[in-house]
């Protein structure tokens, strides 16, 4: 029963929506529904001039894309976050180039070079644009593995091809890395078409320029760049950072006063950085005025308000240990170093690399073991160059058996030694008479490096010099099956010395003939079953030929076909 | 009680539909013939503003223009603030050129709609146009030009008619064009520079100045730098704090800050390719993108045209599947149907590409199915 | 039923109304030369006696034996002539010309229907779905919609069924969905075809949902999941299926046993195929049907063991047929067996099948192996038996819609988008390792 007849067929109109239940209204063939006014978005179209997509592009499931890849990136799964970044290439939500970015910086941060330039390289190739940052991002990963001339030449096309302007970044990042790279003229070029660009002078910029310069100790091109920038600035330099830099050239031409009254005027700066500091820090440092550097480190510790004003960072406490170290004052390093965390700093693996290089080289293994020993509760993972550096200590302390535990622990945790590592943890080894040890990292290590003569001649003479020659006819073995040294005549010839000691040189040849005997075998035996399964078949076919499925009355036509399929048969083989 | 007889529709009914923000009805009630005042007009420029239903807006621009009041420049301020909600620029535009006369409304919403729809470059010109005709360039003008230059993402630009505020129209420049400023260059991707250009501000910066460079850092993938911000604004205003923050886990290296140029010696100790027996190296293999070394076959289009099309089989199965990709969300997975047998090549490049575009993929063709996945397909080869 | 009638007759009973129906219904099941002529006999017999006009159902009767027995303009006469007729004759007349592939007819005679019900509409597109037209089939299950009719399960069933073989899961799924709204959600031969449906759309998950949540089963649902997991390559769970029917005490037929073999063929089970073969015999003593020589010659064939493969083909009963000999041929090519190729290839042109694509399948062996005199030869030869290539094409569903190509399809509105992705994955591709095979030049579809 109905109040009103309105209600009643509100009612019925429902009824017959809940018994209707419509079919997607899309369905069946795209032929059959009319067009879908579909506006294709504008990166898929390949006819649209290859500008990167606006800012604007990060809505909806674009947005919840950069959101997911984001989230992976901040719980450290940078490898799903790559991959998931690739996979949405191909679907109907393609990252934008904003995602991709992202990823890309998180790649760099955590050193992972080749990923990033895969990753570039699949981007680019699936024809998402990329923007300034991304630009910015290749430049400074390509000067960062120590290759500027391909950065160069990327900036070279950049310049050529892209539809934008560098940014004052650009030239940060391409400035910065090339003087890193020792490249000074090439960045006194790239600041010279900077400000034929019209670019505002960086002070940033001619810091880099001047540090450069105070590498090569050259004090008149330090200043000179001083000096085009206050004129540039209008005669009063504001920003603090250059100062540092200022001073090292006073040093280095031995004007100390002027170092020193640029000093005071540094610390009267109102714009002072971490980094303009630490320059002006390690200026002093370096220059025999510790005490002032440690003066100066103490005002910058009680500037230090995090959030308000960074006036500390890794880069001053790394200074200040350098400078207690060079004091022969390894305590009172250590207790710095120790002291970072308090400042909000946290040291990354060079900084330890570099406590560890220093306590070691003074013969403080126990206490670089100890600071070693911290770097996992610090979240900070030890390099090659950790267990280098501790495993050479270790062998100078003679203690061969923790310099071989620190390499297994080296290759176990994943990471991957040289060769001329392993040469001096084989080499130490043997010295000390450990012959089965050293053999047993051989086996280890063959697997994976790509020993050379010297390596493979080396462990030979030690087993041959032991009188182990069957062991060393083994290697042999293993030699002649890896592809990648030469087993040439003076390598034969150096095994035969060896071997004639006991007048067992003959032995080789017959290893080696051996060695061919089997290769050959294998061969036959390969060429034999490919030819078994054929003859087989064609026995198996023949003693079918004349089968009631080929019928019983063999017409004209048919032996015709056959003879036909007959002369195929001699054709072909 | 029988229903009373139908009312015709009035242009109370009509009112109310528009208030209700019903547009499709209301447009009804006009198609038979119920004519809108103009309040109704304004209610459903709103309306179909809102909705961004580029139809609906047309059609009460169609009214509109067969109604007493289609000369009305407030509404027709509205008709042009409708289209480019409803992002047609296009429409926006003629509207405009057709004005019997403009007031500064007309020309800010024109620039803004330009701005909103990514033509920042249409907004600048009309900004020229606004000098060539000398008209009174007002701090709302400036604000619109700025946002057309955040949309152009034109740095140069804005900062050059930022500077001509004061030198050359007198305006004193107040927050809402220094923020403007802070957009172009957030939407330029010029993230430090925003935090420097942050750091010369006159005024103290304010958490809306903060919460602008995180959404910037957060869009460009700059994850020091919202962390940072964010930082900021609970120590501005703790009520803001981020519940549930994943921390972002430290980079490898400091290379920027940390003072030890030239004292890494990493290269003396780590091996400069993959290992021999390597997984990844095993994985990748065929890639070329193991090592540092940058792989410059940047440009498929370069091979040559026969070459390419060698390379690439146009089988059915593959179209399928490529419209399929193109048409679904990543990782799920496709169904293809095909009437005869799938050819070997095909089988192996499905295989392959079920890795690459990490998807199942499952082609059935007349005898089978063939479940593609990780690189291997439930048939085994055999088929 | 005749011989009763010609005793009736000489008995001089007058034959009632229902005595007619039940011999033109009779004449209907068994559709033959004898049954037409005996059913005209009968027509002539009630046009006498003013039946076939003033009777519905004598009327309706004789419509259904003429369209069963392929008569179907005759069954329009008798139609036409009815005096009196209601939705029963009217539908039996839209089946009749279903049946008998008149669609244009029936959808006259449909359109001409005043008043339609779920059968008129179930004769449509279940004729639709018989004949293989199942695009048509679904169209017309939406103007059912539509309409506001609501389906039967017999309606359901077709329409699941046309959904199988398009291969629409998305549309099966909005079929699935309306089916748990009606009474019937639980009638088997529904879940039967929803099983069937959904293992066809290579989505065994939901096919094995299905199957677990029936209340009860039939032997057809059992067969269904299990030819589901066989020819979707989970040989393990198709045989354990296979085992849990027998648990249950259902007892496999010959459907079953296909199931079985084919999953055995697919895990390389060869043993256990045997057995299963065997048992089927000996056992169940169910007579082998050449699909179960197939699953053998598979069996064999994949294992490499190619004679034995052979010898399968020289004992059993029956004349190979196309298919076997083709995967015969597919494991040639993957053996690289050429002489064992080319006699497989002979027997194929003893079968004189049309068959495009084992010509094709033999002239790829031949070029793989270069043996490009050889793939001429095969390609003059289908030139001279005039076989031509069936046009290969793959479809693909995108939100409830089908979407066809074929070999460098141009058509598509995409067209742009999809070249462009397949030019990029075809880079990838090719970065990943793979190295395209032009050996295979003759393709399947390539002209």
């Amino acid at each position: 029963s109905f109040s009103s007849p309105e209600e009643a067929a509100a009612e019925r109109r429902r009824r017959k929506r809940q018994l209707r239940m419509e079919p997607p209204l899309s369905a069946l063939n795209r032929t059959q529904t009319a067009p879908k006014p579909l506006q294709s978005p504008y990166y898929l179209n390949p006819n649209n001039p290859k500008l990167p997509e606006h800012v604007s592009a990060l809505t909806g499931n674009r947005l919840n894309l950069h959101n997911r890849i984001l989230t992976l990136i901040r719980e450290n799964d940078l490898d799903e976050a790559a991959l998931y970044t690739r996979h949405s290439i191909y679907s109907n939500c393609r990252p934008t180039i904003f995602t991709i970015n992202a990823v890309l910086a998180a790649l760099l941060r955590q050193s992972r070079y080749s990923d990033l330039l895969s990753l570039h390289r699949f981007i680019t190739q699936a024809g998402v644009v990329p923007n300034i940052i991304t630009h910015n991002l290749v430049f400074q990963t390509y000067l960062d593995c120590r290759k500027p001339d391909t950065a160069l030449e990327h900036y070279k096309q950049f310049l050529n091809d892209a539809p934008m302007n560098p940014s004052p970044t650009t030239y940060r990042v391409l400035i910065k890395g090339l003087i890193d790279n020792s490249k000074l003229e090439r960045a006194m070029d790239i600041k010279t078409e900077m400000d034929s660009k019209g670019f505002a002078p960086d002070p940033l910029v001619y810091h880099y320029l001047m540090l450069g310069h105070a590498r090569v100790s050259d004090g008149d091109a330090i200043l000179r760049l001083y000096e085009e920038l206050r004129e540039r600035l209008g005669g009063v330099v504001q920003d603090g950072i250059v100062f540092g830099c200022l001073m090292k050239g006073y040093f280095v031409k031995g004007m100390e006063k002027e170092a020193m009254e640029c000093y005071e005027e540094a610390l009267g700066k109102k714009k002072m950085s971490a980094v303009g500091y630490n320059s002006v820090l390690d200026a002093l440092s370096k220059n025999g005025r510790f005490d002032e550097a440690l003066r100066l480190f103490d005002r910058m510790m009680k500037e230090h308000e995090p959030l308000k004003r960074l006036s500390v960072n890794l880069g001053s406490f790394n200074v200040i240990v350098d400078g207690y170290c060079d004091e022969g004052r390894f305590e009172e390093a250590m207790e710095v170093f120790r002291k970072m965390g308090e400042y909000r700093c946290s040291p990354d693996t060079l900084s330890f690399n570099n406590l560890i290089d220093r306590l070691c080289d003074n013969g403080r293994i126990v206490e670089a073991e100890e600071v070693y020993g911290e770097m996992e509760g610090k979240g900070v993972s030890p390099d090659e160059f950790t267990y280098g550096l501790l495993m050479d200590a270790c062998f100078r302390e003679n203690r061969a058996d923790d310099a071989a535990a620190y390499f297994r622990k080296m290759v176990d945790s994943g990471l991957r030694p040289n060769l001329a590592v392993y040469n001096r943890l084989v080499g130490g080894l043997v010295k000390v008479g450990k012959i089965d040890e050293a053999k047993g990292f051989f086996e280890l290590m063959v697997k994976k490096l790509k020993m050379d003569v010297t390596s493979y001649q080396f462990i030979m003479k030690v087993l041959s010099d032991e009188g182990r020659l069957d062991e060393m006819l083994k290697i042999v073995d293993t030699l002649l099956d890896d592809n990648g040294v030469d087993f040439d005549e003076e390598f034969q010839e150096f095994v035969k010395g060896e071997l004639r000691k006991e007048g067992r040189e003959e032995e080789l040849t017959k290893l080696m003939e051996e060695k061919e005997r089997l290769k050959a075998e294998a061969k036959a035996k390969e060429i034999e079953a490919a030819e078994a399964a054929k003859r087989s078949a064609r026995a198996a076919v023949a003693s079918l030929l004349p089968s009631k499925l080929f019928g019983n009355k063999e017409t004209d036509l048919e032996s015709k076909r056959e003879g036909e399929i007959q002369a195929l048969n001699e054709e072909n083989t | 009680s029988p229903a009373p007889p139908p009312q015709p529709p009035s242009i109370t009914d009509l009112t109310r539909l528009c208030r209700e923000g019903k547009v499709k009805e209301a447009i009804e009630l006009m198609d038979k013939g119920v004519k809108a005042d103009a309040g109704c007009f304004a209610l459903l420029f709103d309306s179909c503003g809102q909705s961004k239903s580029l139809e609906d807006a047309k059609k009460a621009h169609d009214h509109f223009l067969q109604s007493t009041f289609r000369s009305d420049l407030t509404l027709n301020n509205k008709v042009i603030e409708m289209y480019g909600n409803c992002k047609s620029m296009t429409d926006a535009r003629r509207v405009f050129d057709h004005m019997p006369n403009r007031d500064m409304d007309s020309w800010h919403l024109m620039m803004r709609g330009y701005a909103n729809n990514t033509n920042g470059d249409e907004a600048l010109q009309l900004f020229e146009q606004m000098n060539e005709l000398g008209l009174e360039i007002t701090s709302e003008t400036l604000l619109a030009v700025l946002s057309a230059c955040a949309s152009a993402e034109d740095v140069e630009d804005a900062f050059l008619h930022f500077e001509s505020m004061k030198s050359k129209y007198g305006i004193e420049p107040v927050v809402g064009h220094y923020m403007g400023l802070l957009d172009v260059l957030g939407q330029s991707a010029y993230l430090k520079e925003a935090e420097e250009f942050i750091d010369q501000l006159p005024f103290e910066p304010t958490v809306a100045v903060w919460e602008k460079l995180k959404h910037y850092a957060r869009a460009h993938g700059d994850f020091d730098l919202e962390d940072y911000t964010e930082e900021l604004i609970v120590s501005l205003d703790p009520s803001k704090a981020v519940a549930n923050k994943i921390p972002m886990p430290p980079p490898k290296k400091y290379t920027a800050i940390n003072m030890l140029d030239g004292r890494n010696r990493i290269i003396e100790y780590k091996n400069p390719t993959l290992y021999k027996d390597d997984e990844k190296l095993k994985a990748l293999s065929g890639m070329k993108e193991a090592g540092y070394v940058p792989d410059t076959r940047y440009v498929l289009h370069d091979i040559d045209q026969e070459a390419k099309e060698q390379a690439l089989l146009y089988h059915s199965e593959r179209l399928a599947i490529a419209y399929g990709l193109i048409s679904t969300p990543p990782r799920t997975p496709l169904r293809i149907i095909k009437n005869l047998r799938v050819c070997g090549d095909c089988h192996n490049a499905i295989k392959i590409m079920s890795r690459i575009v990490g998807r199942e993929l499952i082609v059935r063709d007349n005898k089978r199915f063939h479940h593609f996945k990780d690189g291997k397909c439930s048939c085994g080869d055999y088929w | 039923a005749a011989s009763k009638f010609v005793q009736m007759r000489e008995a001089a009973i007058e034959p009632n109304h229902i005595t007619f129906i039940t011999l033109l219904s009779a004449c209907a099941h068994y559709p033959s030369r004898s049954s037409i002529s005996f059913g005209t006999a009968i027509h002539a017999h009630v046009r006498k006696l003013g039946l076939d006009i003033n009777d519905v159902m004598v009327g309706t009767a004789l419509i259904d034996m003429y369209a069963k027995c392929g008569r179907v303009e005759s069954a329009r006469l008798a139609f036409d002539q009815m005096g009196v007729r209601n939705l029963v004759s009217w539908n039996t007349m839209i089946d009749g010309y279903m049946r008998n592939g008149k669609f244009e007819d029936a959808l006259q005679v449909f359109d001409g229907l005043p008043v339609k019900n779920a059968i008129s509409w179930t004769a449509l597109i279940g004729g639709f779905v018989k004949k293989d037209y199942h695009e048509e089939a679904l169209e017309c299950f939406r103007e059912m919609q539509l309409s506001g009719v609501a389906p039967d399960y017999v309606t359901v069933i077709a329409v699941i069924a046309a959904c199988a073989n398009l291969g629409t899961l998305g549309l099966g799924l909005w079929v699935h969905r309306l089916v748990m709204t009606q009474d019937f959600r639980n009638n088997v031969k529904v879940s039967n075809s929803l099983i069937d449906m959904y293992s066809r759309c290579g989505c065994i998950d939901l096919a094995r949902q299905v199957f677990d949540r029936m209340p009860q089963r039939t032997l057809v649902s059992w067969n269904s999941i299990i030819v589901g997991f066989a020819v979707n390559g989970l040989a393990d769970e198709a045989l354990s299926y296979f085992n849990s029917m027998q648990e249950e005490g259902f007892k496999p037929d010959g459907v079953s046993y296909t199931g079985a073999l084919m999953a055995c063929s697919h895990a390389g089970l060869i043993g256990e195929g045997l057995r299963i073969f065997e048992h089927m015999k000996r056992v169940r003593r169910i007579l082998p049907r050449i699909e179960h020589y197939g699953c053998l010659v598979d069996l064999y064939s994949r294992a490499g063991r190619l004679e034995e493969a052979l010898n399968v083909l020289k004992n059993m009963p029956m004349k190979p047929n196309e298919v076997i000999l083709g995967s015969l041929l597919a494991a040639c090519r993957t053996q690289g067996n050429i002489g064992l190729a080319e006699n497989v290839m002979n027997y194929l042109i003893e079968l004189d099948s049309g068959g495009d694509s084992n010509y094709v399948l033999l002239s790829n062996i031949y070029a793989a192996v270069g043996k490009w005199d050889g793939a001429n030869k095969v390609r003059r030869r289908m030139k001279e038996r005039g076989i031509q290539k069936k046009p290969g094409f793959s479809s693909i569903e995108i939100d409830s819609s089908i979407h066809k190509f074929v070999s460098g399809d141009k058509s598509h509105e995409e067209k742009d988008h999809i070249y462009a992705a397949l030019e990029f994955l075809s880079f990838e591709l090719q970065l990943c390792g793979y190295i395209p095979d032009f050996s295979g030049k003759e393709s399947y579809e390539d002209g």
